[in-house]
Formats: structure tokens, C-alpha cells, sequence
């Protein structure tokens, strides 16, 4: 024990030192786990420049802001979601960047007009589509498979329970779409209270069938398990089961929700022009493909989707990933790239009603 | 009061006759007179000035700590209340426009005044403030966030007057009636709305009160849902703990010693380390359902939901709350001699008859105490029900924690934890009045 | 606790099902602590006991996940794990000197708070003890948000000193509470005799009432300890990433997914309990025999 403390404390010394000494590194913010991992072996480790140093954080603005408004501004790059990505550049937390400084596409299409989303303001830089999607294991269905979001709200067709997860959305676009609104009116439709109605009624369907899971590795042990037939997931998570771990799991990209994600650099970063070296470097189409090597997240970039394209197999196990891409062709157009406007309005009243429908 | 004297004789200057009890010839000598010291000064003197520098000395101890409780715990609490009813900002951003819809009749089309007194405002306000109210305002309609978002970023796009055609270009909500009625709910710098929001009302435009949409309504539900878990935790606990605190308070010594380890040990134990025990044993592929299961007691297609509900919440709880339970109980019966018991029965009573008579009133003090200290840490539960709470396990602890951190309405968290507070205060005014804070013991 | 002879059937199964039934409460309170153990040693990630385990079977048994717990798993394997981090190792150091450093700031206030608030003549004890014990009556989600913005004014989010400063507010109450148990069993004649022997009450304090009381503040202090290091909703409310604790680490783990890397931590978590219990029974033990009180 003894000796432990003593380690305890020297190593505290150590973190301490280095941490004085941390001038010319660039503070890289994101979420942890297989992500954070695919990351820095896409961007870290092809990186030639000033040491990055890896940070997880939970998401949010809360410390973002708290940074800002104290002055005391220590993260350099943040990986944040949409809402983050457009309420903060709004509120003066994140950096404008001249896009001008980007890589273009090898065809030479700069790089504002070579991403699959319009860039919602100069303050984000292109990173990943992630999705929520609906899968079950090979084998649990006889006879016809399920293929559609329609046949996952289908409990007489496909028997058995179904995994949602305990927040509404991309629940609600989904039931829309089993329900049959076209894709490119289901926002439309979601913002009258009737169809808000039209989207629970669904939801209604597989209430009695539904188990709830919060965290993201729950749904593959789900359906693993047996305990439901099918669930929705992130499309990672699937991925990695059935490429990383050889899992027989079947993703159904009909209907699958998009959720873009940015990188953006904080207002008064302590490392700015090394930051922005590096932003350039890892918003690059060679990095944004990189990427994909290590996790099925779809590159913002279509100059990246061509370079995985022309280089199968691109996936370091040596199999395809292009087939596991949320944003590939052939699934756009059954796809709903999730409204990140609209969710800030209606999320928080959609919650409560959602969390109320949950425990009813 | 001898005592005292003696204590501050460590402080008098030092004397060869302090030391002396006998050297105080005065009081026996002048029986008449008032009574006096060695030094001359009369006692009544002497013994008030020992008396305040004795209590001079304690509130010098108690002070470092109290103040450092003040500072760190005290204010920040009271001003985490005072955000419960703080609305200040609509006020600091938008005053010329609430003094337009102060003029407003709230149900024509508002007019090119109040178009220009909002863009008046919005023009003159930071963007970090633009976009906290927008928030702010979206708890009363949903819609305001974006609304406030794309004015601000076409403000500069508006040339002068008329306002009212440019703002409605900019978007059409802008003709949308409901939003303007909608501030009236916030016009007050001082509002009882977001104790209306904690019990799902709300204020409409004209500050009348009304309940929300019938699709929102969780707070209620999320009370009632609390006090009963915390009741039957409460109960569970006590039929669980009265068994075991007797047993132990009666065994002899050696054997209660080894048992009451296993009461100590959980209690003793990281709470998370309990809640990853639980979910082991509870979850569907759990070693419950295993056993059951493999003993064919239950079907592979039936396994048992104990975890992620309500139902795993209850138990989870009962067993890291039982100790809190069973330590008062067993305290109190450990003061009851077995004599009174024997005594009952030897004079006629049957053992039932003696328990309810006489053994089960003097444990009241310990049950007392066991059930209000359960109750008050149930109802304030947090960590456990959001890990194993589920889709319908969680309580207003959980709320509070998801304002705070996730959606920002740290208007309502304030005033949920409030009311909250107010609940656990009163019960601990009672704990206090029935047992006495200070009689607390640990372990 | 035997049955008399003349017991009636009915007084014996009467009896027989209450002690049946306080076996089942304790066993209820300490088996799924007991579980823990060897699901720990499980060869598979699997969180249950696996044919190979029940067979007693060695090959069933590993301590696989001890290395990942202690980060020294080697690179196929820490490719393997996700769970291999040094952030079990980090943690584990953070939440020790989070934990040390608060426990020696609420020991040295509590200490005082309790000998100032059992002398005589102390104006508003009974308000004063009252706010004293307060930060154990509200609920941690309540303080924590309360701190969350108090610490937001003053720049002590996301730092080490606001953790610390929080948790010798929660530890505070322990301490005060047991300092002053003992005191009351303490015979102020000592300090007023050694007074009047001439020490002074620096000497005094030190000499005669700190052994005296010590058993009283080092369990106050072990309380503060282990609330400080099992505390999560503070450090999740004010702490920022740098202030990774075990309980923090434990926390998303089990939000994610519990692997049994998390069980090999709380194993040890388990068996420092059993330390912390033995210590404080001892201590127990020699208060009573110092005070001359024997068991009874």
C-alpha cells in the first residue's frame, strides 16, 4: 500500500509536469471508446506535427461555454454534435475558420462543396455520418427476412421484441416512415401536432414488445441473447460486431436515421494555429477514408467515399466496408438525414412526452 | 462552575496561590459582602467573564468549520433556490417589447410598434444573450428557439422601418399569434412558473394558471412515483431489518458480532460495486434467471424482468438502504433488557400478546429513526435509478440531474430540487424533534 | 437464543421460520457482493457462470481481467479489449488523492467543529449541529447542482481543489458526528486536572484528549475517506475530464457496458471494505477498553 501511494504520487508529479509543459500540443476533445480509438489511429497517428493529446468529454456545451466565458480556454478541437455544432458557433464559442484553407477534393473541388451536407455555418469542420438503424442475427426469422423499417414495426409479421432506445429521437421519424410518409415529408409532417399523434400511434404497435436500452453495446446483447428478435442500434455498433467480432448480425438500412457530426475549434484555443494545422490535416479526404478503416462511420467528404470505393478492401480486417457505409449510394434514398433545427425546437417537448408514453 | 475557574487559571498570569482551591479565604470570611476572588473582583464578576471567554473559545473552534459550511455549502444551495424563480433575463433583453405587449389587447395581430420594439431589443442584445432566451423561451413554445436564431442571424439584413413586413419575411412565425401570447408567461423578472413546470402547469399569456398538454405530463407522475418507491423501500426495509435488528440484539455476543458483518459490509461498500452486483443477479441472462432457468423452475422464453424497471429499482434499493434500517432498530433493542419480556409472560401474557405490549413499544424510537432516515435518502435517490431504473425505475433525483446537465432548464432543476429540499427539511425537523440530530451514531 | 423445552410445536416453527427468515435478509445483503468474486475470475467476457466455471474446471478461470484492470494487457490484447486503458489506473490515483486531501481538511474542521460544539455555554448548538449534518440530509443531485453554479462563479469547475472542496463538505458531517460521540463519553475533569498541572492547552489537547478521541476522529475520517472515494454525482456535476475517478470510471462503465474488467475492480473495491470494516471494528474495540467500557 505504501509503496502503491508512493507510485500514486509520483505518477500524480508526472501528470502534473507534463501538464506545464503542454504549450505547443493541440488538446483534441471527442467521446471515447471504439470512436475516439478510430480516430486516433486515422488522424493521430498519420499526423506529423505537435503532439495531440486525447481528451474525452460527455457531449454538451456546459464546459464548452464555461471555458469561454471564464477566459480560461484550454481545449483546442471539440468533436460535437449538430445542435452543439450550430448553437455554439452562434453564441461566439467556437472559431470561424476561412474554408479557403481546407483540402480540396483530388478533382479539385474545394472543400465546402465537396461534402454530402451543406456545412451549416463557417464555424464547423466535416467529419462523420453516423445513423440509427434497425438489425436482427441471421437466422431468427424462417421464411421471408425482414428488410424494411415498416417490418420492424411489424410484430405480427416478425414476431418477438423489439430494442428502442429511452429518447425519441429518430424514433419518431422512423415510425413515420413505417407508417408511410414519404422521407422528404417527414418533417413536414412532424411538425403538426397530428402527425406527432400519427408517429406515437405507431409507436403504439410494438409498445407491449418493446425493451428499452440506454447505452450503446446493449442492443447487440440483446438481440444476441435472444431477448428481442430485433433492435435498433447505432450503426457502429453493429458494424463492429460484424466485422471486427464476426457476428452474423443483419443491419436494416431502410429507413436508417443519419446524424451528422463536426469538428470545430474553440474561440480563443490555447494551440490555435496548431489546431488549425491540424483541422486541415484531418478534414483532408486521404484522413476522412482513414477513418473508415477502423470503424463503419461514413466520411462527410464524397472525395472520401471515392477514395474507400477505389481501394476495397478498405477495412483493416480485410473485408469490404463500403457495404456497412450509412452514406453510401444505394441507401440515401430510403435514408432521413436527421433535422437538427427542428430537434432543437420540438426535442425538449418531444422528451417529456416520450418519456411519459415510456412509463405509461 | 468550579470548573471553569480552574480551566482559565491556564490563562491568568501565573500565581504561587492559584494553584491553591483553599487560597480563597474572602468567600468564607465576609459572608455579608458580595463574594469576592483572589484577585479582588467579585465572583459573579469573575465567573461571567470565564463564562464568555469559555464561550468565546468554543465559538472560536466551531467558526473555521461553519464558516468554510457557509461559503461551500450553505449560499450555493440558497442561491441554486433563488434560479427557481429568476426571469430576469427576458426582462434585460427584450424590455421595450414586454412593454409593448403590456399595451398589446393579446389577441389582435400585433401592430408595427411592437415589431419595432422587439427589433429595437434584439439589435441592442448580446448574441450569447439572444441565445439563452432563446431557450428560455422555448420552454413556453416550442419553436422559439429557431425563431430567435434565424431573427437574430437576418437582423442585419432589415433596413430600417417598416419592421413588421421584415420581420415576417424573415420568417412567418413571426404572424403567428401563439408566440406572442406566449410572453406573458415570462414578463416578470420574479415567476412561480417553473414550480407551475415541476408539477406539469404552466401560466398561459395571461399569467392564469393551467395544465399542460396531456402527452407532457411526467412531473406528476414522477412525484407520486417517488414517494412510493421511497415508501416501499421504507416499509421493505422495516419488515427486512425488524427480524434481523432483534436477532442480533439478542444473540450473545460472539455470534451477533459475526453477523452484524454482514449487515456492515454492504454498508461499508461502493455503492456502484452494489449496483454491479445486482445487475448480475437481476438481469434477464442474470444468475437468477440462470438458475431458475437451469433448475427448470422457469421457461428459457420467461425469464424474469427484475432489472432496468421498477421492480429492480425497489430491490436494489431495499438492499443498500436495509443497514440504515437495521442499525437504529438494533441500537435501541439492544437497550432493552429481556427481563421485561419474561416478566409479561410470566404474568399471563402469551408471547404475541407480550411482543405487541411490551417489546414492540420501546423499539419505537428505533424504528422511528430507521424509517425517517431511509425515507429522506430514498426520496433524494439519484445514482441507482438512473443505472438500473429503465424505462419506468427513475425518479425526480433523475429529472433534476437531466435539467441540470442535459437540457439546460436549470430554472425547472432549481425548482424541483426546491421543492425537494422542502420535503427532506421537514422530515428532518421531525427526525431532529423525535430523536435529536446529535444523538446520530455511525456504523 | 435457544428454545426452551416446554416450546409447543407451534412456538418451534414459529421460531425456526424467523431465524430462516433472517438468514434469507442476510443472505440478501451479502451475496450479490459474494457473486462478484468469482465472476471476476471468469475466463469469458461473459457476465455469468459459464459451464467450464461451474465444473470447477481451471480453464474456466483466468486473471485476464486484472491485467486489463490494471492497463498491462500487451497490444493484441489491448486490441482486443476496449476496456484496456490506463484510465482504471488513473482513476484509482485521482480518486486517492481527491480522497486524502478531503478527508485531512473535513478531519481537521470536523475535529474542531465537534470539540468547540461539546464544550459548555456554546450559543446555537442545536442550530449549529443542525447545519453541520446538513450536507448528509440533501440529496447529493441537490448540493451538487448548488456547487455546480457556485463553482461556476468563482472558477472551481473542472479542477481537482473543487472536488476536493466538495467532498469535505460531504465528509464534514462524519466526522462531527463521531468526534462527538466520543467526546461525550470523554471526562472533561482530565483536561481541566491538566490545566491545573500547568500544561498548556496546545500541550493538553495533543497529550490527553487527541488519544483519547482519536478512535472517534480516525472513524470519522475513515467515513469522510470512503465517501469521498465513492462519490460519483459531485464529481460528474463540477468535475471536468481531467478529474477522472475510479467511481467515474466505474460509473460509464456501467452506463456503457459492465465488462468484467468492472467486476475485477469492484472485487477489490469489496476486499477494501472488509480492510476498512476490520480497521474500524479494532478501533471500536480499543476505544471501549481505553474508556474502560467492557462489551457488553
Amino acid at each position: 500500500m505504501h509503496n502503491y501511494l508512493r507510485n500514486a504520487f509520483l505518477c500524480a508529479a508526472v501528470v502534473v509536469g507534463t501538464l506545464g509543459t503542454a504549450q505547443a500540443e493541440v488538446n483534441m476533445v471527442t467521446w471515447g471508446g471504439a470512436y475516439a480509438v478510430s480516430q486516433q489511429k486515422a488522424y493521430g497517428d498519420t499526423w506529423k506535427g505537435d503532439k495531440i493529446n486525447w481528451i474525452n468529454y460527455n457531449g454538451g456545451l456546459g464546459e464548452i461555454r464555461t471555458q469561454v466565458e471564464s477566459g480560461a480556454v484550454t481545449w483546442d478541437v471539440v468533436d460535437v454534435l449538430p445542435d452543439q455544432a450550430r448553437t455554439g458557433c452562434d453564441e461566439g464559442l467556437f472559431e470561424p475558420l476561412d474554408r479557403g484553407m481546407f483540402v480540396p477534393a483530388p478533382d479539385g473541388t474545394p472543400m465546402d462543396q465537396d461534402t454530402m451536407r451543406a456545412l451549416p455555418n463557417d464555424c464547423v469542420v466535416p467529419n462523420i455520418f453516423w445513423s440509427y438503424l434497425a438489425f436482427y442475427e441471421e437466422g431468427t426469422f424462417k421464411g421471408e427476412q425482414p428488410s424494411t423499417i415498416a417490418d420492424f414495426f411489424d410484430v405480427k409479421k416478425f414476431p418477438g421484441k423489439r430494442g428502442i432506445h429511452t429518447w425519441p429521437n429518430a424514433l419518431i421519424e422512423m415510425a413515420l416512415l413505417a407508417d408511410g410518409v414519404p422521407v422528404d415529408q417527414i418533417y413536414e409532417v412532424m411538425s403538426t401536432e397530428k402527425g406527432i399523434d400519427r408517429a406515437f400511434a405507431k409507436l403504439d404497435q410494438i409498445k407491449e414488445h418493446a425493451v428499452f436500452w440506454s447505452s450503446g453495446s446493449k442492443p447487440i446483447e440483446l438481440v444476441k441473447s435472444g431477448e428481442t428478435s430485433m433492435s435498433l442500434a447505432y450503426n457502429g455498433r453493429v458494424g463492429a460486431a460484424i466485422l471486427s467480432q464476426g457476428e452474423k448480425l443483419v443491419p436494416i438500412w431502410d429507413g436508417q436515421v443519419l446524424e451528422e457530426q463536426w469538428f470545430t475549434l474553440m474561440k480563443g484555443a490555447p494551440n490555435a494555429e496548431a489546431a488549425k494545422k491540424f483541422l486541415v490535416h484531418i478534414s483532408a479526404p486521404q484522413q476522412q477514408a482513414g477513418q473508415a478503416k477502423w470503424i463503419n462511420y461514413g466520411p462527410m467528404r464524397k472525395s472520401a467515399m471515392e477514395i474507400i470505393k477505389a481501394n476495397e478492401p478498405w477495412h483493416n480486417t480485410g473485408v469490404n466496408v463500403m457495404p456497412h457505409m450509412p452514406n453510401r449510394d444505394d441507401v440515401l434514398a430510403t435514408s432521413i438525414f436527421s433535422n437538427a433545427a427542428w430537434w432543437a425546437d420540438y426535442g425538449g417537448e418531444l422528451k417529456e412526452r416520450y418519456t411519459a408514453w415510456m412509463s405509461q | 462552575m468550579a470548573g471553569l475557574v480552574f480551566t482559565d487559571q491556564s490563562r491568568l498570569p501565573p500565581s504561587p496561590f492559584l494553584n491553591n482551591v483553599s487560597t480563597m479565604p474572602t468567600a468564607s470570611a465576609n459572608p455579608a459582602g458580595p463574594i469576592l476572588t483572589v484577585d479582588g473582583t467579585p465572583l459573579k464578576t469573575s465567573l461571567e467573564r470565564s463564562l464568555k471567554l469559555s464561550k468565546l473559545r468554543a465559538v472560536g473552534l466551531v467558526f473555521p468549520p461553519l464558516v468554510f459550511l457557509i461559503f461551500l455549502f450553505v449560499i450555493p444551495i440558497g442561491s441554486l433556490l433563488t434560479r427557481s424563480v429568476d426571469d430576469s433575463l427576458s426582462n434585460k433583453v427584450l424590455p421595450r417589447t414586454l412593454a409593448a405587449f403590456e399595451r398589446w389587447d393579446k389577441t389582435s395581430e400585433p401592430d408595427e410598434a411592437m415589431f419595432e420594439a422587439l427589433y429595437l431589443d434584439m439589435k441592442a442584445a448580446e448574441k450569447l444573450d439572444l441565445s439563452k432566451l432563446g431557450t428560455r423561451m422555448n420552454y413556453e413554445k416550442s419553436g422559439w428557439r429557431s425563431l430567435v436564431k434565424i431573427t437574430t442571424r437576418g437582423l442585419k439584413r432589415i433596413e430600417g422601418p417598416p419592421y413588421k413586413p421584415a420581420m415576417l419575411k424573415l420568417n412567418k412565425r413571426w404572424g403567428d399569434i401563439a408566440f406572442w401570447q406566449s410572453l406573458g408567461a415570462m414578463k416578470d423578472p420574479v415567476t412561480f412558473g417553473y414550480y407551475l413546470n415541476a408539477v406539469d402547469l404552466k401560466y398561459d399569456g395571461n399569467k392564469n394558471v393551467m395544465r399542460v398538454n396531456k402527452h407532457r405530463r411526467i412531473y406528476q407522475l414522477l412525484w407520486w412515483r417517488t414517494l412510493l418507491v421511497s415508501t416501499i423501500v421504507t416499509i421493505g426495509c422495516l419488515i427486512l431489518a425488524y427480524p434481523v435488528a432483534h436477532l442480533l440484539a439478542t444473540l450473545p455476543l460472539r455470534i451477533s458480532n459475526l453477523l452484524m458483518i454482514c449487515v456492515l459490509m454492504p454498508f461499508w461498500t461502493s455503492l456502484l460495486v452494489r449496483i454491479v452486483a445486482w445487475m448480475i443477479m437481476l438481469q434477464q441472462n442474470g444468475v437468477i434467471n440462470d438458475s431458475l432457468v437451469s433448475l427448470g423452475l422457469l421457461h428459457d422464453d420467461n425469464r424474469l424482468e427484475m432489472m432496468y424497471n421498477f421492480t429492480g429499482t425497489v430491490i436494489v434499493m431495499i438492499q443498500i438502504l436495509l443497514p440504515f434500517m437495521i442499525l437504529p432498530i438494533y441500537s435501541v433493542m439492544k437497550t432493552i433488557p429481556p427481563s421485561y419480556m419474561k416478566a409479561a409472560q410470566n404474568l399471563g401474557a402469551t408471547p404475541a400478546l407480550a411482543f405487541l405490549k411490551v417489546y414492540l413499544p420501546q423499539t419505537i424510537p428505533g424504528v422511528g429513526a430507521g424509517c425517517i432516515l431511509v425515507f429522506i435518502v430514498a426520496i433524494g435517490y439519484y445514482i441507482t435509478p438512473e443505472l438500473v431504473g429503465g424505462k419506468d425505475g427513475r425518479l425526480i433525483g433523475n429529472l433534476i440531474a437531466h435539467h441540470m446537465q442535459h437540457s439546460l432548464n436549470w430554472g425547472l432543476a432549481a425548482a424541483m430540487g426546491a421543492t425537494l429540499l422542502a420535503a427532506i427539511l421537514i422530515l428532518y425537523w421531525v427526525y431532529d424533534k423525535l430523536i435529536g440530530v446529535d444523538n446520530m451514531k455511525m456504523g | 437464543m435457544g428454545l426452551p423445552v416446554y416450546a409447543t410445536p407451534g412456538q418451534r416453527i414459529w421460531h425456526y421460520s424467523y431465524l430462516a427468515f433472517c438468514a434469507l435478509v442476510l443472505f440478501f445483503l451479502v451475496s450479490p457482493l459474494i457473486v462478484v468474486i468469482p465472476l471476476s475470475f471468469n475466463a469469458s467476457p461473459f457476465l455469468h457462470f459459464t459451464q467450464d466455471m461451474l465444473a470447477l474446471d481451471p480453464k474456466g478461470y483466468s486473471t485476464l481481467w486484472y491485467k486489463s484492470l490494471f492497463g498491462m494487457c500487451d497490444a493484441e490484447e489491448a486490441s482486443l479489449w476496449t476496456s484496456c486503458t490506463d484510465k482504471w489506473k488513473v482513476g484509482t490515483i485521482n480518486s486517492f488523492i481527491i480522497a486524502i486531501a478531503a478527508t485531512g481538511l473535513a478531519t481537521t474542521l470536523g475535529t474542531l467543529a465537534a470539540l468547540g460544539l461539546s464544550r459548555e455555554h456554546v450559543p446555537f448548538r442545536r442550530t449549529i449541529m443542525a447545519v453541520m449534518i446538513s450536507p448528509l440530509i440533501v440529496p447529493f443531485v441537490i448540493t451538487a447542482s448548488g456547487m455546480f453554479f457556485f463553482f461556476a462563479k468563482v472558477n472551481l469547475v473542472s479542477t481537482m481543489s473543487g472536488i476536493v472542496l466538495a467532498h469535505t463538505i460531504l465528509g464534514l458531517p462524519f466526522v462531527v458526528i463521531t468526534v462527538t460521540s466520543t467526546l461525550v463519553g470523554f471526562d472533561n475533569n482530565l483536561m481541566k486536572a491538566a490545566a491545573n498541572l500547568g500544561g498548556t492547552p496546545f500541550y493538553n489537547f495533543f497529550k490527553i484528549q487527541m488519544p483519547l478521541i482519536a478512535p472517534g476522529v480516525i472513524s470519522g475520517a475513515l467515513f469522510a475517506f470512503i465517501t469521498s472515494f465513492d462519490e460519483v454525482v459531485i464529481v460528474l456535476f463540477v468535475g471536468g475530464p481531467d478529474q477522472y475517478t475510479l467511481p467515474r470510471q466505474m460509473w460509464s462503465g456501467l452506463r456503457e457496458e459492465i465488462s468484467p474488467t468492472i467486476l475485477a475492480a469492484a472485487t477489490i473495491l469489496v476486499l477494501l471494505s472488509i480492510v476498512l470494516l476490520t480497521t474500524l471494528e479494532l478501533l471500536r474495540r480499543r476505544n471501549e477498553r481505553l474508556r474502560g467500557i467492557s462489551p457488553a
